[in-house]
């Protein structure tokens, strides 16, 4: 007994001089801090408050913040507020878009591009993810990854320049291709559809292939087996087995590199050409050519936000019911 | 190789700006140890370096460069900060001042406070864009003017005399141009103000000319490679043999030369547009004083204005600066007497109306 007091007092001391010396300590033993974390912890609806409240927070003013400033803005008739002007609530600046159809082309001509550019990232990426989740060893995977992942280390403008250099009049394709004596001059690959089709394949593969490969590993590999045992060719394997099981997956990345490709800016500007305006390119000349009409731009911007949702909330109840018509 | 031209360049450069500094301290040795910062809002190269260290290091003001690459960017950054702007100086074309100054953003330039005016060519600084409501608005530091730019492996400088090139079959498909600019630029080949100053009474016949303007850049769309928005994107577009020729600004052109690219540019007889840029203090400014150190001290000699052109390749609103340049930045920054003959400033006074008409116009051509 007369031990066992000896031992907890010295063990006592031990922490009491560690708290003293450590900032963490002396704030673990500083009353308001303990009355804090008492009150913060004292039943499970506190500690979901409290870890919910920095999440919520972020998203609405990091994410919620500047899309309703945005929305606020295309409903005024002038941003920024020059000294000495009023500013008025209007719906002008919707009817702009609906009023004239010069902007109809680039507005449905990024919808398409961005449908065109996400079912080639599909058909690139799959087979490269199937070989990932189905053919690569699970020590290897992890390295495959990586080295898949690499060019994502950098931004997309590096990116955008590296497509550059490979697609240009004196770039490694054609310099390639003429080394072979295939082409007597460049082909001009760069300023069209193609190279703007490149740029976003290239900077959207991953946001496709990540999912895709999530729901392919989880693919049990004992379904193919079984249905090869029943007669089935590799091609009925994979289109009654392998696809209606990756659905999810397919559905999630085509989301994805749709929403993020309408509304991609600096790699049409870069990579396309006279023929290849997407509505950001128009979004963006309200914000600084000599119009300088914000109000109008961001208008611009909340119509392709909402097609863009409804197309992808359209695509998504079409993947849910051919889920659901599978499992039937 | 080209980026070794362009490291020798830049290290050139720096060598030949750093001895620009060290020609001119005599100004910044006389001035106080007054401390504080000054904020400016330019494009790059617009403040060389060596005159900058030797600025802040003589009179302990921080100098706080904020890069720009647009008018209009500019414009809704000060208007959205207004009117307590957090820049002391910045950048504007002559031919948006009137913008600035109707949304009451810029300050009256007090030119007595600025013993080194005199420094600054009369032909930019007492020109009539120059004087608004009977005042200064800025000091002109470079000029640039709008140009045809070839490579000269390929186009002959005859070929060069006209913009009818650019729009040629021959040259289909290896042409680009600033599709905002080029609108004035042909209506001045097509015989009409490009700056629809004279058709300010007159907005239908302005509409009709923006119309026949658009409708030609749409017929010839086919032959265009790229409309394009910067300078870089001009010059990355040469490098590669993307296009062999195009509208540009001479600056970018200029500094291509600079670098040896085969590279010439010339003012077409159809005519084109020049344009000054100014330092411009900003109304309620934080550091009005410093602003003023500092604009002082950059006019105080035509090597910094040199060292300005050569770092930029516009050219030096300065006395004398041409005579601190080298011969081959001599040609890249000048122009035979009969192209210069052919060439305007930009004006502001009709801007909102014809950037009313040429802004739907110029979407309409994209979307073509």
């Amino acid at each position: 007994m007369t031990y066992d007091a000896s031992a907890r007092e010295e063990r006592g001391a031990v922490a009491e001089s560690a708290s003293d010396r450590t900032f963490w300590g002396r704030l673990s033993s500083w009353a308001p801090y303990q009355w804090l974390a008492t009150f913060a912890t004292a039943s499970p609806r506190r500690q979901f408050l409290i870890l919910a409240v920095f999440p919520i927070l972020w998203v609405l003013t990091q994410h919620l913040g500047p899309m309703l400033q945005m929305l606020r803005v295309s409903l005024t008739d002038a941003y920024p507020v020059a000294p000495g002007v009023e500013q008025h609530f209007t719906f002008d600046n919707y009817l702009s878009f609906f009023g004239d159809s010069i902007f109809w082309m680039p507005f449905f001509r990024t919808l398409i591009f961005a449908g065109v550019f996400t079912f080639c990232t599909l058909i690139i990426t799959y087979p490269v993810a199937y070989f990932l989740a189905r053919h690569v060893s699970p020590k290897n995977r992890m390295l495959l990854l990586l080295l898949l992942l690499i060019p994502f280390w950098v931004g997309e403008i590096v990116r955008t320049y590296a497509i550059m250099i490979l697609l240009g009049n004196t770039g490694a394709v054609n310099m390639v291709l003429r080394f072979f004596g295939l082409i007597d001059r460049p082909i001009p690959f760069m300023y069209t559809s193609f190279s703007m089709g490149v740029g976003i394949v290239y900077l959207t593969a991953l946001y496709m292939l990540l999912p895709l490969y999530s729901s392919l590993e989880k693919l049990p590999k004992s379904m193919n087996e079984a249905a090869a045992d029943l007669g089935a060719g590799a091609w009925t394997r994979f289109r009654r087995i392998t696809l209606p099981m990756t659905l999810e997956g397919i559905s999630s990345g085509c989301t994805l590199v749709f929403l993020i490709s309408t509304g991609f800016y600096a790699t049409p500007v870069l990579l396309g050409g006279p023929s290849t305006t997407v509505f950001a390119e128009t979004i963006a000349g309200f914000f600084h050519v000599a119009g300088d009409q914000w109000p109008t731009g961001a208008a611009f911007a909340v119509i392709m936000f909402l097609a863009a949702l409804a197309i992808t909330a359209a695509f998504q109840r079409l993947m849910t019911a051919l889920r659901k018509g599978d499992t039937k | 190789m080209t980026k070794l031209i362009l490291n020798r360049r830049k290290f050139l450069n720096t060598a030949a700006m750093t001895g620009a500094a060290l020609a001119s301290p005599a100004y910044l040795r006389r001035a106080h140890a007054q401390g504080g910062e000054v904020n400016i809002w330019t494009y790059n190269d617009f403040v060389p370096e060596a005159f900058k260290e030797q600025f802040e290091s003589e009179t302990g003001i921080k100098v706080n460069v904020r890069l720009v690459d647009d008018q209009g960017k500019q414009f809704n950054l000060l208007a959205a900060e207004a009117p307590n702007p957090s820049v002391d100086i910045m950048t504007v074309a002559g031919h948006r001042f009137l913008q600035f100054i109707d949304s009451d953003l810029l300050a009256p330039l007090d030119t007595d406070r600025l013993s080194n005016w005199g420094n600054i060519n009369p032909t930019f600084s007492e020109s009539d864009w120059s004087t608004i409501n009977g005042e200064k608005w800025g000091a002109p530091i470079l000029s640039g003017m709008e140009v045809l730019a070839y490579n000269t492996d390929y186009v002959s400088p005859e070929e060069a005399e006209t913009w009818d090139t650019l729009f040629s079959e021959k040259y289909s498909g290896q042409t680009a141009y600033i599709i905002q600019d080029m609108m004035s630029i042909i209506m001045l080949k097509m015989g009409y103000d490009g700056n629809m100053v004279a058709y300010m009474d007159d907005p239908e016949k302005a509409a009709a000319i923006v119309e026949e303007a658009k409708n030609f850049l749409i017929e010839h769309k086919p032959l265009v490679r790229k409309y394009y928005d910067g300078g870089a994107e001009f010059q990355q577009m040469m490098v590669n043999q993307d296009i062999l020729l195009g509208h540009s600004w001479n600056g970018p052109a200029a500094a291509l030369i600079n670098d040896g690219f085969p590279l010439g540019m010339a003012i077409p007889k159809e005519g084109s547009y020049g344009f000054v840029y100014t330092y411009n203090i900003a109304k309620n400014c934080p550091n009005p004083d410093n602003a003023y150190t500092f604009l002082n001290a950059i006019l105080a000699s035509p090597e910094i204005g040199a060292a300005m052109t050569k770092a930029s390749g516009f050219i030096s609103t300065y006395k004398d600066a041409s005579n601190h340049l080298t011969d081959l930045e001599k040609k890249s920054t000048s122009f035979p007497d009969e192209q210069l003959a052919n060439l305007q400033f930009f004006r502001a006074e009709a801007n909102e109306m014809k950037y009313g008409l040429v802004d739907p116009a110029v979407e309409a051509i994209k979307a073509a």
